[in-house]
């Protein structure tokens, strides 16, 4: 409380932490200032991204699975087209892997490059929807090297060249990801177009996918 | 406090913590485990896909590699916490729009917090006493270089 012994300009050299209480007197601590230095680019770049996806100029990714989660299209057009069965592994012990032993027979589809009109992504949390939402507007989303793992597929589907009964490993047009494993049953086309797409997936991956008009929210009912 | 080994841990731990970025840290690596959560593509896939599915699993293991040193090393926080930020912001455009950008957000706040930490600060003090003490501190040396 005196004043001289507050006020000293320096404080005494050394451990000054005496350790008077079970916290140290001097200990290290976040400077808002300088943490300001580095959050305020920061945040201008994370905007900046998420402004150029939903314009669509800049592409992301997506390697989502464990939950199977519905995309749903009113039109995609693609070139490239290969589609095969495969087994899909669960991670071991996954909460999902129920009597399947965590294995989930998949029809493998692989587009070069495909091109969604009104794309709609949801996942099922539990109560909760996460929705994803692109191409509304004019531009459409684009995606290259489209690998989708679905169970259940439907919709209007009209093909180009399709050769169908190949073996899986013999495919060539969808370029090296559009191919099986040897002896399974398999087809592939040079063009697909399919109407009011609906999937129910285990996996997507995309090269790039570029979402112009994005939207990401949660919602009571998915796509 | 009752149970005296127990008693001594919580100390122990808070001077553990007082010597490094810990929360900065430990968000910069929650976040990183986040996005790995959110990410669990069969490795089939990803190996197919090539370069950038294998992307998508790398940037989410710096950040979390990047959160355990910042806490384990925190002498080299400065490095740490920069790789960390531009990898968080990376996983944007890698791993589903950073971890639906719950994760982005965990390790931007996490990096920013260890980069503003400076070890062997003053305790903390009130705006108003701080304002007394410099007033005090007028009125007592009037002349200091």
């Amino acid at each position: 409380m005196t004043s001289s012994a507050e006020h000293t300009p320096e404080r005494p050299e050394g451990p000054a932490a005496t350790d008077v209480g079970d916290v140290p007197a001097r200990r290290g601590r976040v400077r808002a200032r300088r943490a300001a230095v580095m959050a305020v680019p920061a945040a201008a770049v994370a905007a900046g991204l998420a402004i150029l996806t939903a314009e669509g100029a800049l592409g992301v990714q997506f390697a989502i699975s464990g939950m199977p989660f519905t995309v749903t299209a009113t039109e995609l057009n693609g070139t490239g087209f290969a589609q095969f069965g495969a087994l899909d592994e669960m991670a071991e012990g996954s909460p999902n892997a129920g009597d399947t032993g965590g294995q989930v027979l998949v029809v493998t589809s692989v587009i070069k490059n495909a091109t969604l009109t009104k794309l709609c992504q949801s996942v099922d949390l539990g109560g909760t929807n996460l929705v994803i939402r692109a191409g509304e507007g004019s531009q459409k989303v684009t995606a290259s090297d489209l690998t989708t793992d679905s169970t259940q597929l439907s919709g209007d589907a009209a093909f180009n060249n399709i050769e169908i009964g190949n073996d899986a490993s013999t495919l060539d047009k969808a370029g090296p990801l559009g191919r099986g494993p040897k002896g399974v049953f398999s087809q592939q086309s040079d063009t697909v177009h399919i109407a009011n797409l609906r999937q129910t997936n285990y996996a997507t991956t995309a090269g790039v996918f570029k979402l112009p008009g994005l939207k990401l929210g949660f919602s009571g009912s998915g796509c | 406090m009752p149970g005296r080994p127990r008693g001594n841990l919580r100390p122990a731990f808070r001077r553990w913590r007082a010597g490094r970025p810990f929360w900065g840290g430990l968000l910069l690596a929650l976040g990183g485990a986040e996005i790995l959560l959110t990410l669990k593509a069969s490795l089939d896939v990803i190996l197919h896909v090539g370069m950038q599915g294998l992307a998508g699993y790398l940037l989410p293991a710096v950040m979390l590699l990047c959160g355990l040193l910042v806490l384990f090393n925190p002498t080299q926080r400065l490095f740490y916490s920069v790789i960390g930020v531009l990898v968080s912001l990376g996983t944007w455009l890698t791993s589903n729009l950073g971890g639906f950008f719950v994760g982005l957000l965990l390790g931007v706040v996490g990096s920013c917090l260890a980069f503003g930490w400076l070890p062997d600060q003053e305790p903390r003090v009130s705006r108003r006493r701080r304002r007394k003490a410099a007033r005090a501190a007028k009125t007592a040396i009037p002349a200091q270089p």
